[in-house]
């Protein structure tokens, strides 16, 4: 007998079906390679190269030529997953539910939208001001510009540290090449 | 199961003999939470009258007052089950139930609403400023109605925005219980017909390529229903001749605030015209300065007056025997600025119905259409009948392709199959 997951095994329990009669769930790789690999017939030229349609489900030739409905497996076994007792039952609410269900989800979409637009607005402040201590040093400081454009000079950055062709993309594991000690900056030697 | 059953009767039948009572103790007990008069105010207040003198449709449970209920002419509402459960629930309105997420997401959308309503008023007061400039203050005629105009939809779209998240406006809108004088029903309205209905009129006006041969083009904004007595007929469906002797009715919503006047006219463009060997026009309907606005949707096209709209009155349609069906077009033009044309000079001019086209009327008088409608009519059993009651010519005469002999080509040719 197969062991079931502990919540199954208290569901059953509290629905007194007999744990041998609980209806055992196949795997769905199992049941898949099973259902594809049965051949029940073999298809003519025609319906093969019906069949060969990506997802095409109609079977117009087969049906004109009277050899029955051509069953698609894929469908059948999408039916078989769909309705199988132990797949949960789709989401429903009753009518006040969702009607509160949708309240708290606008309310919630609302609340979101008014923190992105916060956000963004002190980003602007932030950014406008960073620009007005800017223009005041430009001007107003009282040494033709001189402190601002040296302020804005971005010569020796990241050149004291660690070279900058050595930034990468943050990963979770080391890069497949290792360390490449032979390396020199290309202006330096 | 069955034992069960008996058992457990009379005690049912004890629990549906009390609930009456019961139900008017909750009813004072919730009495303080009520915001809104409900219809059980009335039945508290006259409780000397006992539940099964004069049951409530809307908590009846037994079958016996449930068929007295149906005698007297009124329906119990929703399910028994419904019903049974109403009995003992306290009846809580909707928007003080006790969740506290949802009590909690009402505040935020109710405070939203506070910062709507106030925006719409320093809105109103902006736009009421800008309409009091004079044109040199606002800097050109132009310049200012460009800017009262973004001003107006600005309002607009506020006054949608402060509704829009009321779970109890979304519940009216969906029990068909909306105003349709208020913008937020209009809009949500809109947006449901968009989403299918208007998809489903624009595929089948294009498909039977009623637009390119009617009209050059119609962007359908208002929505029409067309009903033949009682039935209603969806866009390009056939139609029985007999269904269609007598004049249409119209249902046509239209989803923004104002008045309009519009223009009606049915179209035939498949009239097989045998000499030339090709189809014309017949225009079976035209009637002008039709009233519509949002909250007045119905037009009777037979009760239309005869001396200041219809110009030309309802034809019946008929297909010959053999000719391919017949389109019959129904277009909502609007007239320019919802300015009445007049009526006299439009019936004195367009008296031929063969000769009226609706391109030339759409030019002629400035009409834009707004809406469309599309029946198809063909040879049935009854339309020998109607074309000797309307005295229609050719009634007995049967339509026969022409033999089109193939081109060498493409003659069946066996020798060419090999």
């Amino acid at each position: 007998m197969k062991s079931l997951s502990p919540a199954l095994a208290s569901l059953a329990n509290v629905f007194k079906i007999p744990m041998s009669m609980a209806p055992v769930r196949p795997s769905i790789a199992r049941t898949c390679h099973e259902t594809l690999n049965r051949q029940t017939q073999q298809p003519g030229p025609v319906t093969a190269a019906l069949q060969s349609a990506p997802f095409s489900t109609t079977n117009a030739m087969a049906a004109r030529k009277g050899k029955g409905p051509v069953v698609d497996k894929r469908i059948t076994l999408i039916r078989y997953f769909l309705h199988h007792p132990l797949t949960p039952r789709p989401l429903r609410f009753s009518r006040n539910r969702y009607l509160r269900h949708w309240t708290i989800h606008r309310a919630w979409q609302l609340f979101r939208a008014q923190q992105r637009r916060k956000h963004e607005l002190e980003l602007m402040r932030q950014y406008q001001s960073m620009q007005e201590a800017c223009e005041e040093l430009r001007t107003g400081a009282g040494d033709g510009g001189k402190l601002f454009r040296v302020s804005m000079n971005k010569k020796g950055i990241f050149t004291d540290m660690f070279p900058i062709e050595y930034a990468r993309m943050q990963t979770d594991s080391p890069p497949s090449d290792g360390w490449n000690y032979d390396w020199k900056k290309p202006g330096q030697k | 199961m069955a034992h069960c059953e008996l058992a457990s009767k009379p005690l049912l039948q004890c629990l549906r003999n009390t609930y009456s009572r019961g139900v008017a103790g909750v009813q004072l007990q919730t009495r303080a939470f009520q915001s809104t008069a409900s219809v059980r105010e009335a039945e508290a207040e006259t409780p000397s009258q006992p539940f099964h003198k004069a049951p409530d449709p809307s908590l009846v449970t037994s079958p016996r007052l449930e068929r007295r209920l149906l005698r007297q002419g009124t329906t119990p509402i929703g399910s028994r089950r419904r019903r049974a459960a109403l009995q003992n629930s306290d009846n809580i309105p909707f928007e003080q139930l006790p969740y506290q997420c949802f009590q909690e997401a009402r505040k935020i959308l109710l405070a939203d609403r506070e910062e709507k309503l106030k925006e719409i008023e320093t809105m109103r007061q902006r736009l009421a400023r800008q309409e009091a400039l004079s044109v040199e203050e606002a800097g050109g005629a132009k310049a200012k109605k460009s800017r009262v105009t973004a001003m107006q939809l600005h309002l607009e779209h506020l006054k949608i925005l402060a509704d829009i998240n009321d779970p109890l406006v979304k519940r009216k809108f969906e029990d068909n219980e909306g105003d349709m004088s208020k913008p937020i029903y209009r809009f949500l309205a809109d947006r449901k017909w968009r989403e299918y209905r208007r998809k489903i009129l624009v595929q089948r006006i294009t498909q039977m390529k009623v637009i390119p041969d009617v009209l050059p083009h119609c962007d359908p904004i208002v929505e029409t229903k067309l009903y033949f007595g009682k039935r209603q007929v969806q866009a390009g469906e056939f139609v029985e001749a007999k269904l269609s002797t007598d004049a249409p009715k119209l249902d046509v919503q239209m989803f923004e605030g104002g008045e309009k006047l519009v223009t009606i006219a049915v179209v035939d463009p498949d009239v097989p015209n045998v000499e030339n060997d090709n189809f014309d026009y017949k225009t079976h309907f035209l009637a002008v300065n039709v009233p519509i606005s949002a909250t007045s949707t119905k037009v009777d096209l037979a009760q239309l007056l005869e001396d200041s709209q219809v110009v030309l009155p309802w034809l019946p349609p008929v297909a010959q025997k053999g000719s391919p069906y017949h389109r019959l077009s129904l277009f909502i033009m609007e007239q320019k600025d919802s300015q009445p044309l007049d009526f006299a000079a439009v019936k004195a001019k367009e008296t031929n119905r063969d000769t009226t086209l609706l391109r030339t009327l759409q030019s002629r008088y400035r009409l834009k259409a707004i809406g469309a409608h599309l029946f198809r009519t063909q040879w049935d059993d009854t339309t020998l009948e109607v074309m000797k009651q309307i005295g229609f010519d050719g009634a007995n005469v049967e339509l026969r392709r022409k033999r089109v002999e193939p081109l060498p080509y493409k003659r069946r040719n066996p020798s060419s199959f090999r």
